[in-house]
C-alpha cells in the first residue's frame, strides 16, 4: 500500500496518489505544501523544477541564481535550519519543509544582528551573495554560537563574493557572534523575539 | 531542466523505493534514484523520466553494530561529522574525508550512500571506508526480489560510475571492528589533495596500520583516491609493510610502492605523472601522521 504522497505524478493533482500514468497531461500540477519564513505555502510544481526557480517564480528574490550547480551558493537557503543550494534541491523534496530564505530574516522592519553587523562593517558590496552569507552565518551560529575565526570561514568559504573577498563578511560574522547573534538564531529566542518579550540589546 | 521528468516518487520504505524503481524500468524510460542531489542535479541528465527520491527512507543514522558500525545511506556528510561515534572511529578518518567533501551546504545535502553508489573515482568517503575494510548493504536489483546482499566496498567499484548494484539499492554501510592488536596499536590517517581541500581531490589517501607490543606490522590498509578507474587498494605496498617494523623507513617504501600501483590519467585537475607522484607523497605522509598517533616516530 503505498502512501498517500509517495508518488508525485505529472499529470494531475488528482494523480498524487500515484494511479494512472499520465504521459501526455500539462507537466505544472504537483502540488507541495512549504513553510516559508514561517508562513505556509501551497505550490503547484512541476516533477522537475528546482527548489530555486520555484523560490524566485514565487517572488522570493533574495534567492539568487548563480552557477546552477552547487558551486557557488548564492541561491543558499535554510531548510530545516540547514543551509542548502537551492539548485541543487528538487522543489518536491521540500514538501512539508520549513524554509527560511533572507526575506524572512528581519523582523518586519527591524533588521537580525548578523544584517546589521553585515552593515556595520562593510561586509556588502554589490550584494548578490549577501543574503547567502547572511543565511549561512545565521545556520552557522545556531549550531556553534561562539565560531572560531577558521570556522567562520570555513562557512563563509561555501558562498563565493566576486567583488572583494571575505575579509570584511569574517570581521561581521565575527561581531555578530560576540552580539549574542547565536543566541537569536535559536528558535525559541526568536519567538520570544516575536513575542515581544525579547529585549533587543 | 528536468523538463522530460514525469513522475517523481517520494517513498518512505526502501521495499516501496524497490518496487517503483523496478516498475519504473520495465515501463522504459531512463530514471534514477536520488538522496542530497548534488550528483545528480549537477549531472543534469534532461532525459530523465523518472526520479525514485530516497530522502524519506529511514536511512539517516549511525548505529553501533557490535564493536563496528552500520551508517545508513542517506546519512549526509554533515551528519558523519557530526556523529561522535564516527569521530571516534579510527582517529576520525571518516568524519575528516567528510568534512572535505564540498563546502557546507553540499554537506548538508550530499549522502554516504550517494557518494559511494554515484562511484567517482574521487569520492571523498571511499578511501577512509576501504581502508576499514567497509561493506555496502544492497537491498533488490539483479533483476527483481528484495533480498539483501552485502559485497565489500572494494568489490562494490566496476569503473567510473560503474558498480556492481545493477538496479538495486544501497542502503547501508558497515564498518567491522577495527583491529586492535593486544599490547599493540593501530592509527590511521586521511589526506587529500585539492586546489582547496573543499575541492574535489586531485589526489587522496587513507592509511590503517596496526602494530604488535613489539612495533611490527600486523595489519596495513592503504587506499587511494582519484588515481585509477575506482578508488582502490594497495595491496602490494600494504603486504611490504606487514611483518616488518613499522617505522619511517617502511613507510617510504609502501609509499613508493603505492605509487607504483596507482593507474592514474592525465585530466583537468592534473597529470598522470603528477597524481602518480603525490600518490608516493599523500601516502608518505598518511603514514608518517600512523606513526605519529601511535606515539613512534623513530
Amino acid at each position: 500500500m503505498i502512501p498517500r504522497r509517495t508518488t508525485h505524478r505529472a499529470g494531475g493533482a488528482k494523480n498524487a496518489a500515484g494511479s494512472g500514468r499520465a504521459s501526455h497531461g500539462a507537466v505544472n500540477d504537483l502540488v507541495i505544501h512549504v513553510k516559508v519564513n514561517g508562513e505556509a505555502r501551497r505550490w503547484t510544481t512541476a516533477p522537475g523544477d528546482l527548489l530555486l526557480d520555484v523560490l524566485r517564480r514565487e517572488g522570493y528574490w533574495g534567492v539568487k541564481r548563480g552557477c546552477e550547480s552547487g558551486e557557488c551558493g548564492a541561491c543558499a537557503v535554510l531548510v530545516d535550519g540547514e543551509p542548502v543550494n537551492s539548485c541543487l534541491m528538487f522543489a518536491v523534496q521540500a514538501d512539508g519543509r520549513s524554509l527560511t530564505t533572507v526575506e524572512g530574516v528581519a523582523d518586519r522592519e527591524r533588521l537580525d544582528v548578523v544584517q546589521e553587523a553585515f552593515l556595520d562593517h562593510g561586509a556588502v558590496q554589490c550584494g548578490y551573495c549577501t543574503p547567502a552569507m547572511v543565511l549561512v552565518t545565521r545556520a552557522l551560529l545556531a549550531r556553534s554560537p561562539h565560531p572560531s575565526e577558521a570556522e567562520v570561514r570555513e562557512a563563509l568559504g561555501g558562498v563565493f563574493c566576486r567583488c572583494t573577498g571575505y575579509k570584511k563578511p569574517v570581521e561581521a560574522v565575527l561581531a555578530a557572534a560576540k552580539a549574542g547573534g547565536g543566541e537569536r538564531s535559536r528558535p525559541a529566542a526568536r519567538r520570544a523575539a516575536r513575542a515581544g518579550k525579547g529585549a533587543r540589546r | 531542466m528536468f523538463d522530460q521528468l514525469r513522475a517523481f516518487h517520494r517513498p518512505t520504505s526502501v521495499a516501496t523505493a524497490l518496487r517503483l524503481s523496478e516498475s519504473e524500468r520495465r515501463a522504459g524510460g531512463r530514471g534514477t534514484f536520488v538522496a542530497g542531489g548534488t550528483d545528480v542535479v549537477v549531472a543534469g541528465d534532461r532525459s530523465l523520466r523518472w526520479i525514485v527520491d530516497l530522502t524519506k527512507l529511514p536511512l539517516r543514522y549511525v548505529k553501533r553494530r557490535g564493536r563496528g558500525l552500520a551508517i545508513g545511506a542517506t546519512s549526509t556528510f554533515a551528519d558523519l561529522e557530526a556523529s561522535a561515534a564516527v569521530r571516534r572511529l579510527a582517529d576520525g578518518i571518516v568524519a575528516e574525508a567528510a568534512g572535505t567533501a564540498g563546502s557546507r551546504q553540499i554537506r548538508a545535502m550530499g549522502t554516504a550512500g550517494g557518494n559511494l553508489a554515484n562511484a567517482s573515482p574521487a569520492a571523498d568517503l571511499a578511501p577512509p571506508f576501504l581502508a576499514l575494510d567497509a561493506a555496502v548493504v544492497i537491498a533488490g536489483g539483479g533483476g527483481g526480489g528484495g533480498g539483501r546482499r552485502t559485497v565489500p566496498l572494494d568489490a562494490f567499484f566496476r569503473g567510473p560510475n560503474r558498480t556492481v548494484l545493477n538496479g538495486g539499492l544501497l542502503v547501508e554501510i558497515v564498518i567491522p571492528a577495527a583491529p586492535a592488536p593486544r599490547g599493540g596499536r593501530a592509527a590511521w590517517s586521511f589526506q587529500k589533495l585539492g586546489r582547496l581541500e573543499s575541492d574535489i581531490a586531485v589526489v587522496s589517501a587513507a592509511a590503517g596500520v596496526a602494530v604488535d607490543a613489539g612495533g611490527r606490522c600486523t595489519w596495513a590498509r592503504l587506499a587511494l583516491g582519484a588515481v585509477g578507474p575506482t578508488p582502490l587498494r594497495a595491496r602490494r605496498a600494504e603486504a611490504l609493510l606487514v611483518g616488518k617494523p613499522f617505522d619511517r623507513a617502511a613507510a617510504e617504501a609502501a609509499a613508493a610502492r603505492a605509487a607504483e600501483e596507482a593507474k592514474p590519467v592525465t585530466d583537468v585537475r592534473g597529470t598522470a605523472a603528477y597524481r602518480r607522484e603525490m600518490s608516493r607523497v599523500l601516502v608518505a605522509r598518511a603514514l608518517a601522521e600512523c606513526l605519529e598517533r601511535m606515539g613512534r616516530t623513530r
